[in-house]
């Protein structure tokens, strides 16, 4: 007989805590634990079995790992949460009694707590932390758009408006951005970063209002953890690329272009000259010879460029270009392990970069007042192109509107006539190419510079596709194109075959549309020899009708096949079905109604663009 | 006379005491006297006699000498001076004043004997009970114990207080308005009744209700009285004489310690007085130490799905929701949404508008990071095909009955029962219009037909070969009937059997079974052998033959003890096996090649020995209501169906639990039957259909049981909510036979 056990002394009753027994163990109020788990990163979890968890009792509960809930235990930021609550009675105790003297020693030396090694715990490594900084941009890039009130100060926007900046500026300078996606939340961009895909959401450019639904407290503690991670993760990726942290910011360039835009870039002098480079542990030596090298393209560059303040930027943009034997020193060389662990600007450089990085790079833009410059200087920099804008959006822009530099004007304003127009402004638009912004996201994605007809001022755009892959069998909306496109070319071929169409337009589809039904046939009959077969019985001389019908026979007749051949093996797997345990057959049941789901999801939309296609078919007749 | 009793004793105790001192004289010296005499009468030791101590002393000095010769006469003087003395003490006693009150002793008038009456009390400020005029004197006590009885207490002399009279609350209502003075009144717990308050109450309650001291007398603007200050009043001389400590005027050296310490270190920047805070930066090269920890990071949180095309801002049009969509999506609760925007097209990039959730999701994004309960799942990646079972098709598995062959319609009523002869030729059937038909399997042609009074509740078929009848249970009895047309041997071995012409000796013990010959033995209309079971035993629902033909059962579908009965053809004997029936049988069978038996009530299966008759063991199909069983031919597996629609499998010898659970019909099982040569078995339901499984059963004992379905045979229409209700296979084809509760009786062929 083994040892008695006594009961809730081992397993779950053990390993879980419930969230009223963690704070009553680490003795603070709700709020500070809610704070700690936030910034430690400890989240609820489910135990297999609540019961044994919480000692017999199914009531509903939260549970944490009581693991977890020791080692927030003994973490310093509960101590200095601790001693904050003590601060907060003494200053309140000596403001009441007006001892202001005293107050105001309390107030200097009061507790203030550091992030750093949680930032350590959380992200042992560097790539761990660039891996989960998603969430961390999204929040910051939506904090520098909201207005300041009394919960969040004006100092905490500021903030994060400049971190905002700062990771737009190395996305820029790196050259890491890859897709960008217009939805109706906001702007979606995707970058590549230590060969981490990052994706944050910008909104809109608007006053955003915090809702009275939203918990700010438990915003406003992301937001520490957050900016905490984004300027550690900065530091590193700044120091890394050889640039100084954080950049220096030019005060008054940041005013001009305050009453405009969110991010000011143009102040940001990202050249980092070699002394304010020296806590990089560079030996002095390299670090002087590069400065010597920038300054003089600098000087290069600011004569090819007329003066302002991105003439820098290329100079800095181009610095990774050339590295060459000189460009050895690297932050980081010092330490070995680290070296080769991460990869380094160096390896980085070394990889061949897509092509698509210098997409823009011929080409200089002006954007007109009507579209956000904020999204836009940020897309084309990317892509190595240079940007103008009217003096309403913002200062800072490099060069004129009437510069003739300019290849394209993004514009999003309706076609106008323009009769007080000279010959010169005609000469000028005429040489310039109009477009839509969203051309400038479908190149982006599409990583070539697409036609820009389509997308000319004023005309009606082409659907704007996410970039992003959707589950594997969704409906695919380019294939379905293609299908539409194929089906238009053969309605015109044979303008006799549509009143039959338009007979069959109330029966099932499949069967009314011979070309959807190859399609749907594909899998029983070959479509290429179809293809084939039909362009030897066109080069014959069949007339295409009569092939028609023969191919449709032929086919009806497969599908009868194939048909009660699929009937079969379904009353076979049906009944075989019978023997499946219980377990199984629920798990079947639940993949097979998310598989018809699915399917239903894209046969819908498939219907609805056939439909279309008749519709479209119909009115011209 | 108390008095002189109490001088007596007095002087016999110092007679006592004073013997032992004559032994010893100069310690009696040493002793005081006058000590003794206090603790002897301490109720005495007053200050009066304290200065009287002297001369008593002076006298027991003087005494000393002539102690020797005159003892007595010292004693006598002593009690004078001590008598003297306490007359003195109680004349001078009497005028002061006493703690405690001096009791007097008189004699009482009725025991005659002397007692102590003590003085009145009167109640003065100080006294405990001079504010209490409380008639009721039950003291501190809860009221309500008083509350089932007709008084509330007991006054100063023990009586009772008796409630007084109470009103309703009309009455209270009553007294609040029509008695001016109601409003001074107050209830009074201890007399349970209202009492007008005094003026010096209603002057305190007026008191406190303005905040002011309760007290009337309290003055609280009294003149200041100059004790120790003014003219002519300051203190002339200091209280204590005591020199002043020189830590007043002297500076700490402690404190002086203290403060040199600081000093220095503020000298030696050890301290360094408004210092710059934060002497890290703010951000530094985390990374570049590797972690000190030893466990692994912490799973990064997963990430939120990425937008598809639906997001769009110009979306292709199929994404865009039609109005019923959109109307459907409006009316769904915010949790149920599918997703959580309706697309929506701009034509502009100018036009989108700012998304009015944008906070709230991401709000609800750091909601799922701290507060949802993460679960790290392997995600299935398989084909749900390959969870159905492969089994061999059904085409390899021919013959098996696919089709049907023909019907047989009863006119009347449900087909309810059929049998088939042992040679497979011919069927049996018969409804609940008590028509019993017989016809040939392969025509379906009617050669007979047999007409009873009551419902036919069972049919079956004896096994045996070299004779031939069948046995049909109609209410309260069984008919044995011989078909036409038999072979002249066989039918005359049949006719010897059921009706020999020497009956077999009487058993023992009489049974209530009735075996009855028909007279008429020639003809074959009517039953050659009807067996009148015990009356109100019910309709036979089921018979069933040993293999051998010689023994039958019939159940009866009457509960107790006479519902199953075994008839032996040889001895014309019939009994019943149990005693004593727990529950309801509802079918039984015999084992093909063992002399075992088994019994199906509602729950369980039974199996019993008939030859030792005992319990074998107890089978738990885990099924409601037991509707049907039957045993394969190699008698080792057992399939038992039920009104729950489930069908168990049980491998006799492996388990008493089932070892294949198969639930296929939607509708209660009605009939099984396993066929005799063929690895097939059939199963009958309400809904009409009847399922044919391929079941091979191996003889070694490792490979399990391979059931295969085979075909679904469709046909039989539901009336009232019956299907199929019974059916059989042909010996020695492929064939079933299928009672069916529309009136037709169907042969279903390969």
């Amino acid at each position: 007989m083994g040892r008695l056990r006594q009961k809730g002394k081992a397993g779950a009753a053990k390993a879980y805590v419930t969230r009223s027994q963690a704070i009553k163990k680490l003795q603070c109020s709700l709020a500070d634990f809610r704070r700690l788990c936030i910034l430690k990163g400890i989240f609820p979890r489910d135990p297999k079995n609540k019961k044994r968890a919480n000692k017999g009792s199914s009531a509903p509960t939260t549970f944490y790992y009581a693991k977890d809930i020791a080692y927030i235990a003994h973490e310093p930021v509960l101590k200095k949460l601790r001693e904050h609550k003590a601060f907060a009675k003494k200053l309140s105790r000596a403001l009441g009694r007006g001892e202001w003297s005293s107050a105001k020693s309390l107030e200097e030396n009061k507790p203030v707590y550091r992030l750093d090694h949680i930032i350590k715990e959380r992200y042992p490594t560097f790539i761990d932390a660039v891996r989960d900084i998603d969430d961390a941009l999204c929040i910051i890039f939506l904090f520098a758009s909201l207005p300041s009130n009394a919960r969040v100060p004006p100092a905490l926007i500021e903030n994060c408006a400049r971190l905002a900046a700062e990771w737009q500026l190395y996305i820029m300078h790196s050259r890491s951005l890859r897709k960008v996606f217009f939805s109706i939340k906001g702007v979606y961009y995707q970058a590549d970063v230590m060969d981490q895909i990052v994706t944050w959401l910008v909104p809109y450019q608007f006053t955003q209002n915090i809702p009275s639904d939203v918990d700010i407290r438990v915003m406003l503690t992301f937001l520490e953890l957050y900016q905490t991670l984004l300027g550690f993760v900065f530091f590193k990726l700044y120091t890394d690329a050889g640039l100084v942290y954080p950049p220096p910011l030019d005060e008054k360039k940041d005013e001009g272009a305050a009453g405009v835009g969110a991010f000011s870039l143009q102040e940001v002098q990202k050249s980092a000259p070699g002394p304010l480079v020296k806590n990089l542990d560079v030996n002095g030596r390299t670090v002087s010879s590069r400065e010597v090298r920038q300054t003089i393209k600098s000087i290069a560059a600011s004569v090819a460029v007329p003066a302002g303040v991105d003439a820098s930027t290329p100079t800095v943009d181009s610095v990774p270009e050339d590295v060459n034997e000189e460009f050895i020193p690297h932050p980081s060389r010092t330490d070995e392990q680290e070296a080769t662990d991460l990869p380094t600007l160096h390896t980085l450089s070394t990889l061949p970069r897509p092509i698509s990085a210098d997409l823009f790079a011929p080409y200089t833009f002006w954007i007109s007042r009507e579209t956000s410059r904020g999204i836009f200087e940020f897309l084309i920099r990317s892509f190595g192109g240079r940007i103008g804008w009217p003096a309403s959006s913002g200062s800072g822009s490099p060069f004129d509107e009437d510069d003739d530099s300019i290849t394209h004007v993004i514009i999003d304003r309706p076609l106008v006539e323009r009769p007080g127009e000279t010959s010169e402004q005609r000469e000028r638009r005429l040489r310039r190419k109009y477009v839509q912004p969203q051309w400038v996201a479908d190149c982006i994605n599409a990583g070539k510079i697409l036609l820009e007809e389509p997308y000319a001022q004023g005309k009606p755009l082409p659907p704007h596709l996410s970039p992003f892959a959707d589950h594997a069998e969704a409906y695919n909306p380019v294939a379905q194109a293609t299908v539409e496109d194929v089906d238009m070319a053969e309605v015109d071929n044979d303008q006799e075959s549509e009143d039959d169409e338009l007979q069959g337009s109330d029966d099932d589809i499949p069967k009314q549309k011979p070309p959807t039904s190859q399609i749907v046939l594909e899998d029983a009959e070959d479509p290429a020899a179809l293809r084939a077969a039909e362009l030897a019985a066109e080069a014959a001389g069949v007339d295409y009708g009569t092939f028609e019908k023969d191919v449709s026979r032929l086919q009806k007749k497969a599908t009868k096949k194939t048909m009660a051949r699929a009937d079969e093996r379904d009353t076979e797997e049906s009944m075989n079905k019978m023997l499946m345990s219980n377990k199984q057959r629920k798990l079947y049941e639940k993949m097979k109604y998310g598989e018809k789901k699915r399917a239903s999801e894209v046969r819908d939309m498939g219907n609805f663009v056939l439909t279309l296609m008749v519709i479209n078919v119909c009115l011209p007749a | 006379m108390a008095s002189k009793d109490l001088k007596r004793s007095t002087k016999k105790r110092k007679q006592v005491e004073d013997e032992p001192e004559e032994e010893d004289l100069s310690r009696a010296v040493a002793l005081e006297m006058p000590s003794d005499e206090e603790a002897d009468e301490p109720a005495f030791s007053d200050d009066g006699e304290v200065d009287e101590f002297p001369e008593i002393d002076a006298a027991s000095d003087s005494d000393t000498p002539d102690e020797e010769g005159e003892g007595d006469q010292e004693d006598e003087e002593e009690t004078d001076a001590e008598s003297d003395q306490e007359e003195g003490e109680q004349s001078g006693s009497d005028n002061e004043i006493h703690p405690f009150p001096i009791a007097k002793t008189i004699i009482s008038d009725i025991t005659k004997q002397p007692k102590r009456v003590y003085p009145e009390i009167e109640a003065e400020y100080d006294s405990d009970s001079s504010t209490e005029d409380d008639p009721n004197r039950v003291g501190n006590v809860p009221l309500h114990w008083y509350d089932d009885m007709p008084h509330i207490g007991y006054d100063m002399n023990g009586k009772k207080i008796f409630r007084p009279a109470q009103g309703d609350e009309l009455d209270k209502f009553l007294d609040t308005v029509e008695d001016p003075k109601s409003w001074m009144s107050a209830f009074d717990k201890s007399l349970q009744m209202d009492k007008p308050l005094t003026a010096e109450e209603l002057d305190i309650i007026r008191r406190l209700q303005a905040n002011e001291n309760p007290d009337a007398d309290y003055d609280p603007y009294e003149p200041t009285v100059e004790w120790f200050t003014g003219p002519d009043k300051e203190e002339k001389m200091p209280l204590s004489a005591a020199p002043e400590p020189k830590r007043r005027w002297v500076p700490s050296k402690w404190e002086k310690k203290k403060v040199m310490k600081i000093v220095r270190a503020i000298r030696q920047g050890r301290i360094v007085p408004s210092k710059p805070k934060s002497t890290q930066p703010q951000y530094y090269s985390i990374w570049n130490e590797p972690t000190d920890s030893q466990h692994p990071a912490p799973l990064p949180a997963p990430k939120p799905a990425l937008p598809t095309n639906a997001e769009s801002y110009n979306p292709p049009e199929e994404y865009l929701p039609t109005e019923e969509e959109r109307k459907e999506w409006e009316s769904q609760d915010k949790e149920d949404r599918e997703r959580n925007f309706l697309p929506h097209k701009y034509g502009a990039l100018r036009l989108v508008p700012a998304y009015d959730q944008f906070i709230q999701e991401r709000f609800g994004r750091q909601l799922d990071l701290y507060l949802a309960p993460r679960v790290q799942r392997a995600k299935l990646n398989i084909d749900p095909e390959s969870l159905i079972p492969k089994l061999p098709s059904p085409n390899s598995l021919k013959p098996f009955p696919s089709y049907r062959a023909l019907s047989f319609v009863h006119g009347k009523g449900r087909a309810r029962c059929l049998g088939v002869s042992p040679d497979g030729a011919w069927v049996v059937s018969g409804d609940e219009g008590g028509v019993v038909s017989l016809w040939e399997v392969t025509v379906g042609r009617e050669v007979k037909r047999w007409t009873f009074g009551g419902k036919i509740g069972s049919l079956d078929w004896c096994p045996r070969t070299d004779v031939s009848f069948f046995v049909i249970g109609v209410e309260d009895h069984l008919h044995f009937v011989i078909p036409p047309n038999l072979p002249s041997g066989v039918l005359t071995a049949t006719q010897s059997l059921l009706a020999p012409a020497a009956l077999p000796p009487a058993p023992a013990t009489p049974s209530p079974v009735k075996w009855v010959s028909s007279s008429s033995s020639a003809s074959l209309d009517e039953p050659i052998l009807t067996l009148q079971l015990p009356t109100l035993s019910g309709l036979p629902g089921q018979i069933t033959w040993h293999r051998r033909g010689d023994y039958l059962a019939s159940v009866s579908n009457r509960e107790g003890q006479g519902s199953v009965w075994i008839h032996q053809m040889s001895r014309r004997h019939s009994q019943a096996p149990f005693k004593k029936v727990k529950g309801s049988i509802q079918m039984v069978l015999f084992h093909p090649s063992r002399p075992d038996f088994f019994v199906a009530t509602q729950r369980y299966v039974r199996m019993y020995n008939l030859a030792e008759q005992k319990l074998l063991k107890t089978l738990m199909p885990g099924i409601k209501w037991i509707s049907s069983m039957d045993i394969h031919p190699s008698g080792d597996h057992l399939i038992v169906g039920g009104y729950d629609r489930k069908l168990c499998w049980f491998d006799l010898e492996l388990s008493d639990k089932p070892y294949k659970n198969l639930r296929y019909h939607t509708k209660a099982i009605r009939s099984l039957h396993f066929h005799p040569t063929y690895p097939l078995f059939a199963s009958s339901s309400d809904d009409g259909t009847i399922q044919v499984f391929h079941a091979r059963v191996y003889n070694d004992l490792m490979t399990d049981p391979l059931i295969v379905p085979l075909k679904i045979l469709r046909g039989h229409d539901i009336k009232d909510g019956l299907g199929v209700l019974q059916v059989r296979w042909c010996r020695g084809q492929p064939w079933l036979a299928s009672a069916g509760a529309d009136g037709k009786v169907a042969v279903w062929c390969s």
